[in-house]
């Protein structure tokens, strides 16, 4: 009977960030499912921090036709790509109860009609602020604004001698979301809903005169945030050296720990919406699916099913929320007054995270990726105009993607 | 006896090197959708025609040729000065290979710091003396970010360069030295007619090593910049062909074409220095 029994189990692999508490998060939720499922051990490879690392080891490992690992973790952005080398949950749709997903979230894991993966946790673009300062300079709002974000930024920065915004500017994939807010906050975007090339427009250039203005004219950010990436701007921020920032919610409980010197001054609003009529507040969406390794035996792929059931259900979600800060992507745990104790934002920010928007959606997104990223930061760094670089953009985009 | 030898660098040197050139020669991908295709020499004409791979070329060029210049004569420095009897010698010669022996991917990271705009040690240093404004973003500046990375690169490699000079400093016989203080040869005169001469083997080995590493360089290219403003290499650029794109267009063998042209690039620079220094490869 015991031989049997052992001779029953069966091991899966799985992928997994290590940034913050996130591990030791997940090895807790593992424990437990391994408690209610004897039969199935579950072991995690770490991986790097950079999402553009993690890339180049998938392509690695699903190009070798690998069977491990057997559960992917996904960039909201890979879906497309990957898609071939993933297991189709179509099927599965009601097992995992998709209806009940944020709608974004499982746009993000359709490809061409099939689901891929299951969203884990998502994440948007947030503009950080210094309550103590804006109130200190009579403002009682928050800027709704480009024009007010850069009004107040300037006031208070002179001031203060500190800086006005600090956001991600540096080459890589981290300015294409920032990107891609400007972009939509205009009222335009890089790709029309048929994937068509609509990049070249005055409005589009108007977005990103106004990230160069926010360096060399408005002077609000510094220079240097042309190398900023998440951790930079938020380590100035949090040292209380900048009015207003750019970053994702993981920030949240950082600039509020005990050692954070600005713990209790900060608020989160939705980004600033561009001018006139088609101005409106955007945020990038991002976060991560989990997909099952094409490659796998028939028994790990059930096991791995079970896994990602239990990892996105309600009661993993609320966990991984309160305890490694990360947005739940089923929208009943937003109504919890635990995640409201927890992170408060997440709760009243929910729309932001409802209405947060895909980055260009295409199989070659990495290539996509990849020609804004050198356009945007040629005109960023003065290498090239708004102007020439939105039109040198488009002219690459159009090649790469056959139009 | 030597069979087994000849079969283990078939396997890890001569299979891939042939494997990447027969590739280069096709148009496909890694993800099974594509259909390998034969494209005879077109991956090496498409070279020619890629600004992108022309500009990396430039950058690898203009890098190899700085630093491992600056490196040379660095090193060359160094080793003259460590060669003497001088106090603790056995300390400062271990002392200046540290830089030498963090791997690089965790020294870049540190020098990416120390070149920070807010708080960046180098960047202060930079400021206080008047060669950069308060708030440059070294790294973020075209021109500026090349010579950064060329800085990070002599400050790493020259001790290796020290050693293996130091190495071929240890083999010239004290008497040659000692005959031509006989005759009257004054310290330059020695240095020239006697020490440089005598290294010019070492010197051309140390050389062929730094070049072919520079001319291949990614790591430190990679963490610092990732290759923005004016800073991609070949390596870099080829990551990204062959990764980012390794799924989503065919161009794993327009990958492969590259790699053969920086194998190819590094040949041509190994058989300049061996026929120029004269080496006999015995």
């Amino acid at each position: 009977m015991v031989s049997l029994m052992v001779f029953s189990i069966t091991t899966i692999t799985m992928t997994s960030g290590g940034v913050g508490k996130e591990l030791e998060v997940l090895y807790a939720q593992l424990k437990e499912f391994m408690k209610e499922n004897p039969d199935i051990v579950v072991t995690v490879i770490p991986m790097p921090d950079s999402s553009t690392e993690r890339h180049d080891l998938y392509v690695t490992y699903l190009a070798a036709g690998e069977t491990d690992p057997d559960v992917l973790m996904l960039d909201v952005i890979w879906p497309p790509e990957f898609a071939p080398f993933l297991e189709d949950l179509t099927k599965d749709y009601d097992y995992f109860e998709l209806d009940k997903f944020l709608p974004g979230t499982v746009k993000s894991v359709t490809v061409n009609g099939r689901i891929v993966a299951i969203p884990w946790f998502t994440d948007a673009g947030l503009l950080y602020y210094r309550k103590d300062l804006l109130e200190k300079y009579g403002y009682k709002n928050p800027p709704k604004t480009w024009d007010e974000l850069v009004e107040m930024a300037s006031k208070i920065s002179k001031a203060e001698g500190i800086h006005g915004f600090v956001w991600q500017g540096a080459r890589y994939e981290g300015l294409v979301c920032d990107f891609m807010e400007y972009v939509w906050s205009f009222g335009t975007d890089v790709l029309d809903d048929k994937g068509k090339v609509i990049i070249n427009n005055p409005k589009a250039v108007e977005a990103l005169q106004l990230m160069v203005d926010l360096i060399y004219k408005y002077k609000i950010s510094p220079e240097g945030v042309t190398t900023y990436m998440e951790e930079d701007a938020r380590r100035i921020f949090q040292n209380g050296e900048a009015v207003f920032m750019r970053n994702w919610p993981y920030a949240w409980s950082l600039v509020n720990s005990d050692e954070s010197p600005i713990k209790g001054k900060v608020g989160v609003v939705p980004l600033p919406k561009g001018p006139g009529e088609e101005g409106r507040h955007a945020a990038t969406l991002g976060g991560w699916n989990l997909g099952i390794n094409i490659f796998s035996s028939k028994k790990e792929k059930e096991a791995a099913k079970k896994l990602i059931k239990f990892l996105t259900s309600y009661n993993q979600q609320l966990y991984k929320a309160e305890n490694a800060g990360q947005n739940p992507t089923l929208k009943a745990v937003y109504n919890d007054p635990k995640l409201k104790e927890a992170a408060p934002f997440m709760v009243e920010l929910f729309d932001v995270f409802i209405n947060a928007l895909p980055r260009p959606r295409t199989a070659n997104y990495a290539e996509v990726s990849d020609a804004i990223q050198r356009y945007v930061h040629a005109a960023l760094t003065k290498q090239m105009t708004p102007e020439k670089a939105i039109a040198g953009l488009e002219k690459e985009l159009k090649l790469l993607l056959g139009q | 006896m030597i069979f087994p030898a000849i079969l283990v660098i078939s396997v890890i040197a001569f299979f891939p090197l042939f494997k990447t050139f027969y590739d280069s020669f096709f148009k496909f991908g890694l993800n099974p959708i594509f259909e390998r295709q034969f494209v005879g020499i077109n991956n090496y004409v498409r070279l020619f025609k890629d600004p992108r791979f022309l500009d990396a070329l430039k950058n690898t060029i203009v890098f190899t040729l700085v630093s491992v210049a600056l490196e040379t004569v660095l090193g060359l420095m160094i080793a003259l000065v460590v060669h003497q009897p001088i106090k603790f010698r056995g300390a400062i010669r271990a002392a200046m290979l540290i830089p030498w022996a963090i791997p690089t991917a965790i020294s870049s990271q540190m020098w990416r710091w120390m070149f920070n705009d807010q708080f960046g040690i180098m960047s202060r240093f930079l400021e206080a003396l008047h060669i950069i404004q308060p708030g440059t973003p070294i790294l973020g500046r075209p021109g500026m970010a090349m010579a950064a990375i060329i800085a990070v690169d002599v400050w790493k490699t020259t001790p290796f360069m020290a050693l293996l000079i130091l190495a071929g400093l240890q083999l010239i016989p004290e008497q040659l030295y000692e005959a031509a203080r006989i005759d009257g040869a004054n310290a330059m005169q020695r240095f020239f007619r006697i020490t440089l001469p005598m290294l010019r083997p070492t010197i051309a080995v140390a050389l062929i090593f730094r070049t072919l590493d520079a001319l291949r360089v990614f790591d430190v290219v990679y963490v610092m910049t990732r290759g923005s403003v004016g800073t991609e290499t070949l390596s870099v650029y080829n990551r990204h062909v062959l990764m980012d794109r390794a799924f989503t267009s065919a161009s794993f063998g327009y990958g492969s074409a590259i790699s053969v042209a920086i194998f190819v690039i590094i040949s041509v620079f190994a058989i300049i220095y061996i026929k120029s220094l004269k080496l006999e490869l015995d």
